[in-house]
């Protein structure tokens, strides 16, 4: 009997001790705007399940007067209020919770324009900012019907209304699909402003899952990866940065040439990954997984894909098959996500590309494009997280995301699986292409960093990473066992 | 007059071996990759198996019914069904739950050896070694592009992808004086006799759309044109009239 005992007591005692040690060695710190700091070239912060890394690859960087730390607009934002380092260059709902009992909701990354669920709320009332608060939610109004560049409305093929508003925005006459200019407010978590020079290769004259041409760089006429944000509204990272200024600090002048260099640059060569676990310790070891570790991010070459059979998508973890629990999990979660088949069934941009449906694959057919596991190709896939019957709302009624009524024109082709009536909380990617076939499909993100950075899904429905792969275990029926659901938490953690 | 008569004999034969069919398709799964089948008239026939994007065969999808359009090629039986070859593939738009058949694996139906494994690969469908094709000769004077297309459909596939990047890059190379692209749609006739013709309208999209993407692509001079009038059908070679052709003039 006493053998236990001292088991569970050696157990929490450790736990403490570690628990101790990180917060000591890694405070938790919120960079505000103009807060004058400098960044070392390798940072390391707390996350639950031990430290993310930060690695500026340039050396140090001084954010005084550097236009990614420095408010540009009128709501005292600027992009760090959103992309902090201590959150994988993301921001998690935890550090927003924080934030707003430490401000109470005075930070500007609660403004009322898309720090609230809708800028008419009483911006003082925390009910105003639940999406942002509990799930990690920004708000991001786009025009409907889209708009080609010269402001000219896109052709559409489908109808879209509003069946449930739980944010009251897009049935609002200031803020709605029917105000003077209307408007479509879907909710989205921010992304990592980090590790982008593996999201923005890959650019190919053609797009293979949709047989059309690639958007261009305005700047250089290049095809781009159309892998920035949830929908690759923006071809490139500085106008993604010009519309984010111009977008969520409000700017009413956009940012010089310099200011949107200076952005890019530093955004180009900042990388985030996990560098330790709590049990396990540091991840990027000499002679351990090769695809670990934030140096591993920078040396590593951008654009390839994954080879199942020598070169994986995050390099082999062959090294940590041996008896360290941790370790072993993680490898055999690497196996998982490499090997173990499923039917990957129903999925837009996956399935209708001409692979046939059902697909006998695994996690890294879809996620394989090396260090990131983004999608190679322009990487827009519908998952199924934003549509009924497979969207992650418990129910249209008690849906906390818009619920929209898709229905798609009777000369224009219908959703490969939903068919011409589609309900759903995030039409995704079509409410910039305007076509049917996209309803729900959102640019898939880079798994990179993830512990520091909950919560998951574009729209934050996975508060957990187990939350994560059972969404995907439900989803595709995959049936695993739950050691299985370990090991790719683990895998998935350590990324 | 014998040798017309062997015409019709022989058409008459091929038609006998043409299978033109709308089905809902089956998966079967094996020990490895699943095969994919449909039955017509009582009989099961194989289609092929899951590969990869870049190969020529592009698996039909549950959900859906598919035009298949094929041959009864001869030797034995493939997972269980008769293999036909030459062999086209449509999935059909609309959705129908109805189609949802996957059965499990079963001793002694296997599936073809499969080129690549499960995950991402390095590795090409067409050979399964990683190696690259030899280089072919350069193309001369001038020279007609096809574009295949699936049965009411104007997805620009894989294979079709790099018939207009060739088409482009060759057109660009010789700073061609004119680039001729024209649409066609086309009609199937199916072995029952009915008659399944493409939308109308289809033949200008695909001109339309291949011309957007030459453009794209850098190529000037373009004069774009389509038939909207249906290819007649033959039952035989339909597959081949669903097309764009890029002409390329020095």
């Amino acid at each position: 009997m006493r053998r236990p005992f001292l088991l569970v007591f050696f157990i929490i005692g450790s736990v403490l001790i570690l628990s101790a040690q990180y917060q000591d060695r890694f405070k938790i710190t919120w960079i505000e705007p103009g807060s004058g700091v400098t960044l070392p070239e390798l940072d390391a912060f707390d996350s639950t399940e031990g430290t993310v890394g930060v690695l500026n690859a340039s050396g140090p960087i001084k954010t005084e007067g550097h236009p990614f730390f420095t408010a540009l607009g009128i709501n005292g934002r600027a992009c760090v209020n959103c992309h902090q380092p201590t959150y994988g260059m993301s921001v998690s709902t935890s550090g927003l919770m924080e934030r707003w009992r430490t401000t109470d909701g005075k930070d500007p990354v609660f403004a009322a324009f898309d720090g609230s669920n809708c800028p008419g709320l009483p911006q003082e009332k925390e009910s105003s900012h639940s999406l942002l608060l509990k799930r990690g939610l920004f708000r991001i109004p786009l025009s409907w019907p889209p708009k080609n560049a010269d402001g000219s409305p896109k052709p559409v093929e489908f109808s879209i209304e509003v069946v449930r508003d739980p944010t009251g925005c897009n049935t609002s006459p200031q803020y709605g699909l029917k105000s003077a200019d209307p408007t479509i407010s879907v909710y989205r978590r921010p992304r990592p402003a980090a590790n982008l020079k593996y999201v923005v290769s890959g650019g190919r004259p053609i797009v293979l899952k949709t047989g059309t041409l690639a958007d261009v760089d305005p700047e250089t006429g290049s095809p781009v990866s159309m892998n920035l944000m949830s929908d690759a509204r923006e071809p490139s990272l500085k106008t993604q940065a010009v519309s984010a200024i111009m977008g969520h600090e409000q700017a009413h002048e956009p940012p010089s040439r310099q200011q949107i260099e200076q952005i890019v640059e530093f955004e180009s060569q900042v990388y985030v990954a996990q560098q330790a676990h709590i049990f396990g310790g540091p991840l990027a070891v000499a002679g351990g997984p090769p695809g670990l570790g934030v140096t591993a991010l920078r040396d590593h070459r951008a654009g390839v894909l994954g080879d199942n059979e020598s070169d994986p998508v995050f390099g082999l973890f062959t090294a940590w098959k041996g008896n360290d629990y941790y370790r072993a999990s993680v490898a055999r979660g690497a196996d998982i996500f490499m090997f173990r088949q499923f039917w990957l069934r129903d999925a837009t941009h996956i399935n209708s590309i001409g692979l046939g449906n059902p697909l006998k694959r695994t996690c890294a057919t879809c996620h394989n494009s090396q260090m990131t596991g983004q999608d190679l190709s322009a990487g827009w896939v519908d998952v199924g997280t934003t549509n009924y019957p497979t969207w992650t709302e418990p129910s249209a009624e008690s849906s906390e995301l818009p619920v929209f009524k898709i229905t798609c024109n009777r000369d224009a082709d219908p959703h490969p699986y939903l068919g011409r009536v589609v309900y759903t909380t995030d039409p995704g990617r079509a409410l910039i292409s305007g076509r049917c076939v996209d309803v729900g499909s959102i640019v898939m993100q880079q798994l990179r960093g993830l512990a520091a950075r909950a919560p998951y899904f574009a729209n934050g429905s996975a508060k957990t990473l187990r939350e994560v792969v059972d969404f995907y275990d439900r989803r595709f029926d995959m049936k695993l066992a739950d050691q299985e659901k370990e090991d790719l938490i683990n895998f998935l953690g350590a990324l | 007059m014998r040798r017309f008569g062997l015409f019709i004999l022989g058409t008459i034969v091929a038609l006998g071996q043409q299978r033109n069919f709308v089905a809902c398709p089956i998966v079967r799964d094996t020990e490895t990759v699943p095969c994919f089948l449909a039955e017509y008239e009582g009989e099961t026939y194989y289609l092929g198996i899951q590969q990869d994007i870049t190969s020529d065969f592009h698996p039909p999808q549950l959900k859906h019914e598919v035009l298949v359009e094929g041959r009864v090629a001869p030797g034995p039986r493939v997972c269980g069904g008769i293999p036909l070859q030459p062999l086209s593939i449509s999935v059909l738009k609309e959705v129908n739950l109805a189609c949802s058949t996957l059965l499990p694996a079963e001793p002694g139906l296997d599936a073809p050896p499969a080129p690549r494994g499960p995950g991402p690969s390095s590795r090409r469908a067409e050979d399964g070694s990683g190696a690259k094709r030899p280089p072919r000769e350069p193309l001369t004077g001038r020279q007609e592009f096809t574009v295949p297309y699936a049965f009411n459909d104007d997805y620009l596939e894989y294979a079709a992808n790099q018939v207009v990047t060739e088409a482009a890059a060759y057109a660009k190379r010789i700073g061609a004086s004119n680039v001729k692209v024209s649409g066609y749609r086309a009609t199937t006739v199916l072995s029952n006799g009915n008659h399944l013709v493409e939308k109308t309208g289809l033949a200008e999209k695909r001109a339309q759309n291949i011309t957007t993407v030459l453009r794209g692509l850098g190529v000037a001079r373009i004069v774009t044109e389509s038939k909207n009038e249906p290819e007649p059908g033959d039952g035989q070679n339909d597959p081949s009239r669903r097309r764009v052709t890029i002409v390329v003039t020095p």
